[in-house]
C-alpha cells in the first residue's frame, strides 16, 4: 500500500494507493493515523488509485475521522472507482465520512 | 526427584536455550488450532503430502501424496518441489528446482500454508501452551454456532472457516415463537481474540434472546438495541457489521435488516436468479444516533436463502482479479452437486477460483432451504 502526506493550505491530504486489505491495513495503520490525527487540522484522503478496502481498512478510516472530529476537524475522502464505491455504499460509510467525486469538493467539505 | 533438583533442571535448560545458535527451524500451520501445528525440521528434512509416509501430511485435495521436500542446507532451510500436481508456493511465487524458505516466509502447498519460525525449546513450550488456550478458545466459538438442521420445514447448513486461529465472524438461526424462524449473521473487522469476544458477546445475548427491552421480530429494532449497546468508543474501536431475518411461515414472508452489510441472496426453486436481500444501514457501533430500518420480501416455496460474510466473495482470484458479491452470485447459480451441501459446493468453489493458500477473511455461510 503506497502512502503520501502532503499539506494543502492547512488541510492535511493524504494519497492512498493499492490494497486497503487487512495486512495492508496493519502496515500502515499506524502512520497513516500519527500523519493526520495529531495536527488537528482538517484533511481529505484520495482514494483513486485503492483498488480494495477491507473491513479493517473501513475501521482505519472511522478511527481517523472519530479522532479528528474530537479537535472540531472534519474528514472527507474524495475519487473512489466504481469497486471502492460500492463497498463504500454497501456499509453507508458515507453517513460517517463524506466521500465526494473531485479534491476540489472534498476540500470545500473540510474547510467549509 | 526432589523440588530443589526439579527446578535446577529446568533453570538449566532455559540457559541452554539462549545460546545462540540453539533455535530450531519450524515449520507451522497458519490455518491451523491443532496442537501439531508445528514441524520441526531436523538434519533429515521433512516431506510433505496428502498421505504416509509424508511427515507432514496435509488432507486437502490439491495436495499431491508426495508434494514437496523441505531440508536443512547449512543453517538455511531450502524447499524443493516433488513434482506435484498443483505447485508448491513461496510467498505466492511458485517453486522451480529448490529454492531458499527463508525464516518468515510462507509456504503454501494446495489450501494450506505454513510459515517458517525459527524458535528456542523455550519459544515453542511457551507457544504450545499458547495454542492449546486459544485451541480451547475455537471450540468454544464453534460450540456455540448451531448445528446443520437436516430435517424440517427449514433446513439450514453452513460452512465457517476462519482465516485465523479465531475469526471475527459469528451466525446463529432457529426458531422465535410460533410460526416464526430467525436468522443472522455478525461480522465484526478484524479477527483474532477481540473481534472473537465481541462475536461472542453479541451472539450470547442473540442465542438467548436477550436484549433489553427489544421485540426480537422487529430487525430494525434488533440492530438499534445492539448499536446502543455496542458503540466502539466501549469496545475498543471494533464494530460490526450484521444481517438479521426473521421469517414468518404463516405469510412466507422474511423481515430482514442489514447494518453496514451486504446482502443475503434469496433463490427461488427453478434457481433462474438470485434475489438481493438487503437494505443500506450504518456499521453497529459507529454512530450512537444512528437509525435503522427493515424491509420485507416474500419467500416463494423451495427457496433458497444465502446469509454470508464478506470474507465469503472479497478474494483476489488466480487471474489476480478482485472478486465482487456479483462474482459469488453466479457461483450460488451455478448447478447444484448431488451428494454436497451447499455450503461445501460453495467453499469449494471459492477456494478453487481463489490464489492458493488460506483465505485473507474468515468465511461464513448459512444456506437455508424453505419447504
Amino acid at each position: 500500500m503506497d502512502m503520501q502526506f502532503t499539506d494543502v493550505g492547512g488541510v492535511t491530504k493524504a494519497v492512498l494507493g493499492g490494497r486497503l486489505d487487512s495486512f495492508s491495513v496493519g502496515e500502515v495503520e499506524t502512520r497513516f493515523v500519527a500523519s493526520i490525527v495529531p495536527k488537528e487540522q482538517p484533511a481529505v484522503v484520495d482514494l483513486s488509485d485503492v483498488s480494495f478496502i477491507a473491513s479493517l481498512g473501513i475501521r482505519m478510516l472511522i478511527g481517523t475521522a472519530r479522532a479528528l472530529q474530537r479537535s472540531n476537524a472534519r474528514f472527507a475522502m474524495f475519487g473512489a472507482n466504481d469497486a471502492v464505491m460500492e463497498i463504500i455504499e454497501t456499509t453507508s460509510l458515507t453517513e460517517i465520512i463524506p466521500v465526494v467525486g473531485t479534491e476540489a469538493e472534498a476540500l470545500a467539505v473540510v474547510t467549509g | 526427584m526432589s523440588e530443589a533438583e526439579h527446578t535446577r533442571i529446568i533453570t538449566v535448560a532455559r540457559a541452554l536455550d539462549l545460546v545462540p545458535g540453539d533455535r530450531l527451524h519450524c515449520l507451522e500451520l497458519i490455518d491451523c488450532v491443532d496442537s501439531n501445528r508445528r514441524h520441526v525440521v531436523g538434519p533429515l528434512g521433512i516431506k510433505i503430502g496428502r498421505t504416509p509416509p509424508a511427515d507432514i501430511v496435509l488432507l486437502d485435495s490439491e495436495v499431491s501424496r508426495s508434494h514437496c521436500f523441505v531440508t536443512l542446507q547449512g543453517d538455511e532451510l531450502v524447499v524443493s518441489d516433488l513434482g506435484s500436481t498443483n505447485g508448491t508456493f513461496v510467498n505466492g511465487v511458485r517453486v522451480e528446482g529448490t529454492v531458499p524458505l527463508p525464516i518468515g516466509s510462507i509456504l503454501q502447498i494446495g489450501k494450506r500454508s505454513l510459515q517458517h519460525e525459527c524458535r528456542t525449546r523455550a519459544e515453542i513450550a511457551e507457544s504450545d501452551e499458547l495454542d492449546r488456550e486459544l485451541q480451547k478458545a475455537s471450540a468454544y466459538i464453534r460450540a456455540l454456532l448451531p448445528p446443520p438442521t437436516p430435517d424440517g420445514p427449514i433446513r439450514c447448513d453452513w460452512a465457517h472457516v476462519p482465516c485465523a486461529r479465531l475469526g471475527g465472524d459469528a451466525f446463529g438461526y432457529g426458531p422465535l415463537g410460533d410460526d416464526l424462524f430467525v436468522m443472522y449473521l455478525i461480522d465484526v473487522a478484524g479477527h483474532g481474540a477481540g473481534a472473537a469476544m465481541l462475536a461472542v458477546a453479541v451472539m450470547s445475548q442473540l442465542r438467548q434472546h436477550t436484549l433489553p427491552d427489544t421485540d426480537m421480530r422487529s430487525p430494525a429494532e434488533v440492530l438499534t438495541t445492539l448499536n446502543h449497546l455496542y458503540q466502539m468508543d466501549d469496545q475498543a474501536d471494533l464494530y460490526f457489521t450484521m444481517w438479521y431475518g426473521v421469517y414468518h411461515a404463516r405469510y412466507r414472508r422474511l423481515r430482514f435488516a442489514a447494518a453496514g452489510h451486504h446482502a443475503a441472496f434469496l433463490v427461488p426453486p427453478d434457481r433462474s436468479q438470485a434475489i438481493a436481500v438487503g437494505n443500506r444501514n450504518v456499521i453497529i457501533g459507529a454512530m450512537p444516533e444512528a437509525t435503522f430500518s427493515e424491509a420485507t420480501v416474500d419467500v416463494p416455496p423451495g427457496s433458497s436463502l444465502y446469509v454470508f460474510s464478506d470474507g465469503v466473495f472479497e478474494i483476489v482470484d488466480k487471474d489476480g482479479r478482485q472478486w465482487s458479491i456479483a462474482d459469488f452470485e453466479r457461483l450460488i447459480l451455478e448447478p447444484q452437486v448431488d451428494e454436497m451441501g451447499e455450503p461445501q459446493r460453495l467453499l469449494q468453489g471459492v477456494h478453487e477460483a481463489a490464489t492458493p493458500g488460506p483465505l485473507d477473511d474468515d468465511f461464513s455461510l448459512v444456506v437455508a432451504q424453505f419447504d
